[in-house]
């Protein structure tokens, strides 16, 4: 079934369409890769998916109910989370109370402070944070603010979560440590958008790849499929004729 | 949590039982103590707004708003002085709400420009309606329990705990949380899940109620208002001079803010070499404070709380 349904999605910036007509559906459980050259549109797409932007056409359903019109904070309420490719770690707050942020708040949404704390150090301890919990957020290395980005967004307890290149900037070590913890996320249940550069991490862990280039899907398919496109290989590459 | 409201608690005993601690004796001891909780309350309310990363400047207005409220509440239905404060703080609560579901969409410096807008306008709306305002005269009322002031400095310390309640009842609980990554980081709060609209709105509207209860004990407390001092300029000042003074994002830090800066300028104002001229040496504190105290009060204690060589190590 699926989880969420984009169907010919717009969005233009200054009557430039960043993404034009795009359409995609990714199935419960399954594990779908956004990739694409510089400037394709995948992150606007995450955020008119997240709520962030508006969308000047098309529609976003989730769990078959149209979402496009929803406030950004309303689809996190219904189970849709993201991380920000730019870390945003919440300045005044220490690692544990970022994390707590997205449990208070989330699809979870609990008023216990005290059952948040514990649920909060749960997720920073899964991430690889459980001896930073008191630690102020700017003193963080960037491999453990993606950590902690990915915890915050784990706190609202979502169905769906977008990751916006999380492995960019890692080391090859914290990389894999990073496909591992996510192969764990997605065998809790929830379901994994991409968007990555890092080809290995799209082989490792997706089913489906689309690609996006000039805010059109190029191809759709699976790894071994789009590594094999002829198209997909011109807009990476370039090609003789361009 | 525990500790800090052992100190609230202390604190407030000592306010409390202050009167029969020689300050009743003293009718300038016990009038300025009066003014000084309203202070306090003031002080408190605008922190709160701040706490979500907005810089109200209608506060002073709200103040005046209570402050006016209260005399045209008593004058036109003759209700008892205390029913009228009532009324004027839910007068007071009505306007922000309705002012800060308008004015909270805009970020930073464009919401406090409106708000800047806001508070502009009533000195000169009360000016154009006398039948209600009595216009540059103003309104008399009779003074608060018949002008005994121990007794009207119980109530301003009542309506100090409730801003002190307010206050610390959103450091301890989820507000804190939502306060916090509102002010932060509007996208990554929206994004967890808060509406932020909606926290804003609340906060501005209880801030707003507060600040409107201590304009609303002004009037039957000085027994006169009129347009010029319910709107004036100083009061608007004050209102988030005090809090950043002390210490921003806390409760102590308005509370501190108000005692030092408030007796600062007492102090000047009857002491020789600076008597008209309190407001340049005062204006200068103001100034080194800052440029060398960006936390405040509260944030100079802290620091030298952590550089104390008593300090237990943890």
């Amino acid at each position: 079934m699926a989880l969420l349904e984009v169907t010919g999605l717009v969005r233009r910036f200054r009557g430039l369409a960043a993404v034009d007509d795009l359409s995609f559906t990714v199935d419960e459980g399954q594990t779908l890769a956004i990739i694409g050259p510089n400037g394709a549109g995948k992150s606007t797409t995450f955020n008119l998916i997240s709520g962030l932007l508006g969308t000047h056409g098309g529609a976003i359903r989730f769990r078959g109910e149209d979402i496009t019109r929803w406030p950004a904070h309303r689809r996190t309420r219904a189970g849709v989370a993201r991380t920000f490719q730019i870390v945003q770690p919440l300045a005044d707050l220490d690692v544990r109370d970022n994390v707590m942020v997205g449990v208070l708040f989330g699809a979870g949404a609990s008023s216990s402070l005290a059952a948040a704390r514990a649920e909060a150090e749960r997720l920073c301890a899964l991430v690889g944070l459980g001896d930073r919990l008191v630690q102020p957020v700017a003193s963080l290395t960037l491999a453990d603010r993606k950590r902690l980005e990915l915890a915050r967004a784990l706190a609202t307890k979502p169905a769906l979560l977008l990751l916006d290149e999380v492995m960019e900037g890692l080391t090859p070590a914290e990389e894999r440590a990073a496909i591992a913890l996510l192969g764990r996320v997605r065998s809790a249940g929830v379901t994994l958008l991409l968007i990555e550069h890092v080809m290995s991490t799209v082989r490792d862990l997706s089913e489906r790849v689309v690609v996006m280039d000039y805010g059109k899907k190029l191809a759709e398919g699976t790894y071994a499929e789009i590594s094999r496109d002829p198209k997909v290989i011109a807009a990476y590459l370039g090609t003789d004729d361009a | 949590m525990r500790r800090d409201l052992t100190l609230w608690a202390a604190f407030l005993a000592l306010v409390a039982v202050l009167p029969w601690l020689g300050v009743a004796d003293d009718r300038y001891l016990l009038f300025l103590s009066n003014v000084m909780l309203m202070f306090m309350t003031l002080a408190l309310s605008w922190d709160v707004v701040a706490r979500t990363g907005q810089l109200s400047l209608a506060h002073g207005a709200f103040f005046g708003l209570g402050a006016y409220g209260v005399a045209i509440a008593f004058k036109q239905w003759s209700v008892p002085p205390l029913v009228a404060i009532a009324i004027a703080a839910l007068a007071c609560a009505i306007v922000a709400l309705a002012v800060g579901v308008v004015t909270l969409r805009l970020r930073g410096i464009y919401f406090a420009i409106a708000t800047l807008a806001f508070a502009q306008v009533w000195q000169t709306v009360m000016l154009q309606v006398p039948d209600l305002s009595g216009g540059t005269v103003g309104i008399s009322m009779p003074p608060l329990f018949g002008g005994d002031r121990l007794a009207s400095y119980y109530l301003a310390l009542g309506i100090f705990v409730l801003a002190l309640a307010l206050s610390l009842a959103i450091r301890w609980s989820r507000w804190h949380y939502a306060v916090t990554a509102v002010r932060a980081n509007e996208t990554v709060a929206r994004i967890v899940g808060l509406d932020v609209v909606r926290v804003k709105v609340a906060l501005f509207t209880a801030s707003a109620t507060l600040a409107g209860l201590a304009g609303a004990f002004y009037t039957p407390f000085i027994t006169h208002i009129d347009p010029f001092d319910a709107f004036s300029i100083d009061r608007s000042v004050a209102s988030l001079v005090f809090p950043i003074f002390g210490g921003l994002y806390t409760s102590a830090g308005p509370v501190i803010g108000t005692i030092a800066l408030r007796s600062l300028e007492e102090y000047l104002r009857v002491t020789p070499p600076w008597k008209d001229g309190y407001q340049v040496a005062y204006g200068l504190v103001i100034v080194v404070a800052v440029l060398f105290m960006p936390r405040g009060l509260i944030g100079l204690a802290q620091r030298a709380v952590r550089r104390s060589p008593w300090r237990s190590s943890k």
